[in-house]
């Protein structure tokens, strides 16, 4: 076992003195959080911005609702002509458009009904979605400030009091009815939108654990073309022991990456409980493990770096892909059935039960199982190819 | 020279439909310089292979110190040190890291590999690089590394597969120095080498070796004798008598 030890103390030493690779490794998981934290973690709160055409140049109503638009924390008004509008929205740089039809002043002012017009691709997105829906709160508060207008102009009709001062008052009490409503939403930011984040990390760790296949298939082949694997092959060092070295070592590395994601995602998205950041390494420990056993497997076949490398590649776009890292896959799909021949489908739900779920490590029986069975699998399979295959021993 | 320490009965190995090694035996007494001379892709590497228990023979036994390499391959790597053809090093790693490494490899313990690298490091004259990275080093230093590692444990019985290569003669002549001091100790040396005036100087027998098979085996003198008068005589005319002189790959 000592033997395994100084095998992968070595591995670590190598690596420890390749600063470009080290530098790479360990920035890299900071890098990843970084752009996480860029996407979902900056800007907490929903932001936006509402393109309108407004056909009603002028109109008093037309802008008292752009006004009201602009005054949203949420929302950024773009004017733009209706072509411009028409441009984007064909080619897809908009999802969806505001128009304000020409006449619309007037015809409120007249007491006709008018119409909003929402030109959309699709559904809008989930984007545009939520802007009609500010852009039609915002309309609807017109509307009841308009109809409330109204109301109090026909009740004091007949009484002598100048239509001017009427709206006055009226606005004035609307007003200070927006400005301090009886019923107030207050929104308090904890951290970044979790589900945002629920969704990319999982596939982020797995993904990026994933790597190191590429590392470990790489690793025994560097040792044939050194000549050294040969020269081992001489000494008291068994297969096993070389086998369990750089196991150690690959799996460690992947380790201290991953440990760096967690970590940072606990400190800054607060994801975590202690108990629940524990659990999470110890399936990082156990994915890892795993990965690195089929890295083996690789390892164990290919003969130079670029059969290593591609079969390396190829393996984990295919995992990737089959496990929908970055996006939901629907149950009862083909898809769905073929994403449970990816190790990264069990480590993404795994991840997701601890993170977004509240799950702990009592529920993760099945996905631990078959990690655990890749690693026995994987670790046999290596040895037996290892042994058979030209070179090995 | 009385007691053969390495005995090779009948080796065959072939790859695909190439015969590497067809049949060959010989033994190496111990304390014995034994060369193993041929042209390219004579077998010789392939034999120094399976007697150093990478490779398995498709047939034939070999016996190391009593220990057979097929039921005591463990034992054997007990009692070899092997220097390859290719220099097998961590260019990343210094000199004595290197040394300790594959000292611990061999079996020693942690101190007793920081002591016998320090001396092998002597030895070959790269004390004062001996925490250099061997990156830096230059071709005849990485040859020395690559020699010093195969001392790690003091073996019994050392293969050194061409191990001046392509090296200036400063480095040539150490190596030359240090083979003549460790026979001189009882070590036992297989050589291989295409520089039949190292093979002439170093070794207490020769093999000459041609399409996987042994064809002349004796001391370089008998052989020069063999075909003319042993002081107008050079091994590499031997050599070229024996082995034709058309070109090999």
């Amino acid at each position: 076992m000592i033997r395994s030890f100084i095998v992968a103390l070595r591995e670590a030493r190598t690596y420890l003195q390749d600063r470009a690779e080290l530098a790479f490794s360990l920035l890299l998981p900071i890098v990843f959080f970084a752009l996480m934290y860029g996407a979902f973690g900056g800007q907490a709160q929903f932001h936006a911005t509402v393109c309108v055409v407004n056909e009603d140049q002028g109109g008093t109503y037309a802008n008292l609702l752009l006004e009201r638009l602009a005054e949203l924390e949420s929302l950024d008004v773009e004017l733009l002509s209706g072509r411009e509008a028409d441009n984007k929205l064909e080619r897809s740089d908009l999802l969806l458009v505001v128009y304000i039809p020409e006449g619309f002043s007037q015809r409120i002012t007249d007491g006709e009904p008018v119409q909003l017009v929402f030109k959309q691709r699709g559904h809008g997105g989930q984007e545009g979605r939520i802007v009609a829906s500010l852009v039609r709160s915002v309309a609807e508060e017109m509307n009841q400030e308009f109809q409330a207008n109204e109301r109090v102009k026909n009740n004091l009709a007949g009484r002598d009091i100048p239509e001017e001062r009427i709206e006055v008052t009226v606005q004035k009490f609307l007003e200070r009815e927006r400005e301090h409503p009886i019923v107030e939403v207050r929104e308090d930011t904890v951290g970044a939108s979790p589900d945002m984040v629920n969704q990319f990390l999982p596939g982020i760790i797995t993904m990026f654990v994933l790597f190191a296949i590429n590392t470990m298939a790489r690793t025994l082949v560097e040792e044939r073309k050194l000549g050294t694997l040969e020269r081992l092959m001489t000494t008291h060092l068994s297969v096993g022991q070389l086998f369990a070295g750089k196991f150690l070592a690959n799996v460690s590395r992947g380790f201290v990456q991953t440990l760096i994601l967690l970590a940072l995602s606990y400190i800054v998205f607060q994801l975590f409980t202690p108990l629940s950041f524990v659990e999470a390494l110890a399936i990082a420990l156990l994915f890892s493990a795993a990965t690195s056993t089929l890295g083996f497997i690789i390892a164990s076949i290919a003969r130079t770096e670029d059969q290593a490398t591609w079969i390396g590649v190829s393996f984990t776009m295919i995992m990737v892909t089959l496990s929908g890292t970055f996006f939901a896959i629907p149950e009862g799909t083909v898809w769905y059935t073929l994403s449970r021949v990816s190790i990264n489908t069990y480590a993404n739900e795994a991840f997701k039960v601890l993170i977004a779920q509240g799950g702990s490590l009592a529920d993760l029986g099945l996905e631990m199982g078959v990690l655990g069975g890749v690693i026995v699998v994987g670790l046999f399979l290596s040895r037996i190819l290892f042994r058979v295959l030209p070179g090995g021993r | 020279m009385s007691e053969a320490f390495l005995i090779a009965e009948n080796l065959h190995k072939s790859f695909n439909e190439h015969k590497a090694v067809n049949g060959v035996s010989f033994t190496i007494e111990k304390g014995e310089i034994f060369g193993l001379l041929g042209p390219n892709g004579a077998g010789k590497t392939t034999t120094i292979r399976i007697l150093s228990t990478v490779l398995e023979p498709d047939r034939g036994d070999v016996t190391i110190g009593g220990h057979s390499i097929w039921h005591e391959a463990d034992a054997v790597r007990g009692l070899i040190g092997v220097c390859p053809q290719e220099l097998a090093l961590y260019a990343n790693l210094s000199a004595m890291d290197n040394l300790v490494f594959f000292g611990r490899m061999v079996g020693l313990g942690g101190k007793e590999a920081q002591a016998q690298a320090m001396a092998h490091l002597e030895l070959m004259g790269l004390v004062d690089r001996a925490r250099g990275k061997v990156d830096k080093f230059s071709g005849g230093m990485k040859r020395r590394v690559n020699l010093a590692i195969a001392l790690m444990g003091h073996p019994e019985l050392l293969f050194l597969d061409e191990p001046t290569v392509g090296i200036d003669p400063q480095s040539r002549n150490n190596i030359y120095e240090t083979i003549e001091g460790l026979q001189q100790k009882g070590m036992t040396i297989l050589y291989t080498t295409h520089y039949m005036e190292e093979a002439n100087r170093l070794c207490d027998r020769v093999a000459i070796m041609d399409g996987g098979q042994i064809i002349a085996l004796d001391t370089p003198y008998e052989l020069k004798r063999q075909i003319g008068p042993p002081d107008k005589t050079t091994l590499e005319d031997v050599f070229l008598k024996l082995t034709g002189r058309s070109l090999r790959d």
